[in-house]
């Protein structure tokens, strides 16, 4: 149901250990954010993309089909950043006069945005190499290593281990509801989409309650104890990660220091 | 028509009434057509400057040590309810992911902050919806990790916030459920947007017209159009909230365990 989680199990970098590829995502995206020059921006996009498709084995198509998903927030973020207006008309490339305001690009606007453009894409692609290469429960086990406070990643789990069934659960009731013209009008929408959430609110309350005995049945006494599968660090691993960050640190000082970008 | 005015067929006037023309069409259509699907209009991935992702981190996270101490609170004294908190958490990413109708004809998809807050008050929704926030960025690819903090923000923060006072407000003037519940979800809903606007504003201040003109630009695209959606979510939140108060009275009354009061005293009579 959610390809993403399905591809973080099945892809072939699953058996790196997670803290490599965690720490490795989160130190890219921080080099791509803190940097000015476009030139890294666009080094992170492609070298993230390249560890996708070509080690992860994620299929290409899927990936760009990703990448489509932030587009809408992108273009119009984008575009309200290029966009300027003023009552007087000053330094625009073009611009429309409306009422007495100037709508219109500045050469400023347009780099600004042309850069900022670049630079979510490129955080964009460290966050898809997080999550489409490591599966949510070794993450947990990577917070769990930051020492984050225990009750809130027992939360974090239980969010997570029943966002499926509930997933499948509306599914199938929604499913029900449609084959009998639930959705034929907007009125109707709104009511069936209410029994629906009603119904899985309900659910969800239950299944808490069995859920809670079940665990008392085995011993529960407040804290849930999952196994962790153990990892080993692999040297080669840990250089080549150091060197890519290094490379991408030297390169964006260097671009960042020669173009006016 | 761009190749006659490039021709220069058309006299200089008409060429000037034929781009104010073509840039009023152009701005309606991103009004009307811009939320043919609209996710929850979290700020994406690296669209913040780092500085700025920090400070909003750090505004935050008394909200979230506030909200995991009154859970850590409440689940000393009922150890049942740290399984309700976790299923209510994956209902409430369910039905962030859930399409609703929106009275324009698009779809959009509920952020759920109204109901949350109704349901189980601001501090707990604080964490819930950080919660949710993290697996939208990992599982959905919408928000990110380093906008966490300012996604927070405004979605599990100011949005709650404002709809439980709201709600609240609303119960002791004494309208009726529907009304609270409806102003509750739909201005909760708005008020998101209104911060995000807030938040993209000053990241981005204008060239010409600094902070100002930016917050009207993003207000305009960001706010505006979510003014449809914020009105269906008010309406579908209205729908759930009266079949609950109808088949699950018992759940509500044990629920105000985590909100603190009791919530069905007015809703039953409604």
């Amino acid at each position: 149901m959610l390809k993403i989680d399905r591809y973080a199990y099945i892809n072939r970098l699953c058996h790196v250990h997670p803290v490599e590829k965690f720490s490795f995502a989160l130190l890219t995206m921080m080099i791509c954010l803190l940097s000015s020059s476009p030139l890294t921006s666009l080094l992170v996009i492609l070298l993230m993309a390249g560890l996708v498709i070509l080690p992860a084995r994620i299929p290409v198509l899927f990936y760009l089909k990703l990448m489509l998903i932030p587009m809408a927030f992108l273009v119009t973020g984008v575009l309200t950043v290029a966009l300027a207006f003023t009552k007087d008309p000053c330094s625009f490339l073009w611009a429309v006069k409306i009422g007495g305001y100037m709508f219109g690009m500045t050469t400023g606007g347009l780099i600004a945005a042309g850069k900022l453009f670049l630079k979510s894409l490129g955080a964009v692609s460290c966050l898809y190499f997080l999550s489409l290469t490591t599966p949510m429960v070794e993450i947990f086990s990577v917070l769990r290593k930051l020492r984050l406070p225990p009750l809130f990643i027992e939360l974090m789990s239980l969010v997570y281990r029943f966002i499926f069934v509930f997933l499948e659960t509306a599914d199938k009731i929604y499913i029900a509801q449609a084959s009998r013209w639930g959705y034929a009008t907007l009125k109707t929408s709104y009511f069936s989409l209410g029994l629906m959430l009603s119904n899985l609110f309900s659910k969800s309350y239950y299944d808490a309650q069995m859920l809670f005995t079940t665990l008392l049945a085995r011993c529960y006494t407040g804290e849930l104890k999952v196994l962790e599968k153990s990892y080993s660090f692999s040297r080669k691993n840990l250089l080549l990660i150091t060197a890519a960050e290094l490379a991408l640190l030297i390169i964006s000082w260097w671009s960042g220091a020669s173009t006016n970008f | 028509m761009t190749l006659l005015y490039r021709e220069g067929r058309f006299p200089a006037g008409v060429s000037v009434m034929y781009k104010k023309i073509l840039f009023i069409t152009g701005l309606l259509a991103v009004f009307l057509l811009y939320p043919s699907d609209a996710y929850a209009m979290h700020i994406m991935e690296g669209f913040l400057p780092p500085l700025w992702c920090l400070l909003w981190g750090g505004i935050t996270l008394p909200f979230l040590v506030a909200g995991m101490l009154a859970i850590k609170k409440t689940v000393k004294r009922h150890p049942e309810m740290k399984m309700l908190l976790g299923l209510v958490g994956a209902f409430a990413f369910v039905l962030s992911a859930l399409k609703i109708p929106s009275v324009t004809g698009s779809c959009s998809h509920p952020t759920g902050v109204g109901l949350g807050a109704v349901l189980f008050g601001p501090a707990t929704m604080s964490v819930l919806g950080f919660i949710v926030l993290i697996f939208q960025a990992l599982l959905l690819a919408h928000g990110g990790i380093s906008t966490l903090g300012a996604n927070t923000f405004s979605m599990a923060v100011v949005g709650p916030l404002a709809a439980y006072l709201i709600y609240r407000l609303c119960v002791k003037l004494g309208t009726p459920l529907w009304l609270g519940v409806f102003l509750a979800a739909a201005l909760g809903d708005l008020l998101t947007y209104v911060t995000t606007s807030f938040q993209l504003a000053l990241a981005f201040p204008a060239e010409a017209g600094g902070f100002t003109a930016s917050l009207v630009k993003f207000m305009g695209i960001f706010a505006v159009t979510q003014l449809p959606l914020a009105i269906s979510e008010g309406l579908l939140t209205v729908v759930i909230f009266n079949l609950l108060t109808v088949h699950n009275k018992q759940e509500l009354e044990e629920l105000s365990v985590i909100s603190r009061r009791d919530l069905t005293s007015k809703g039953a009579g409604a």
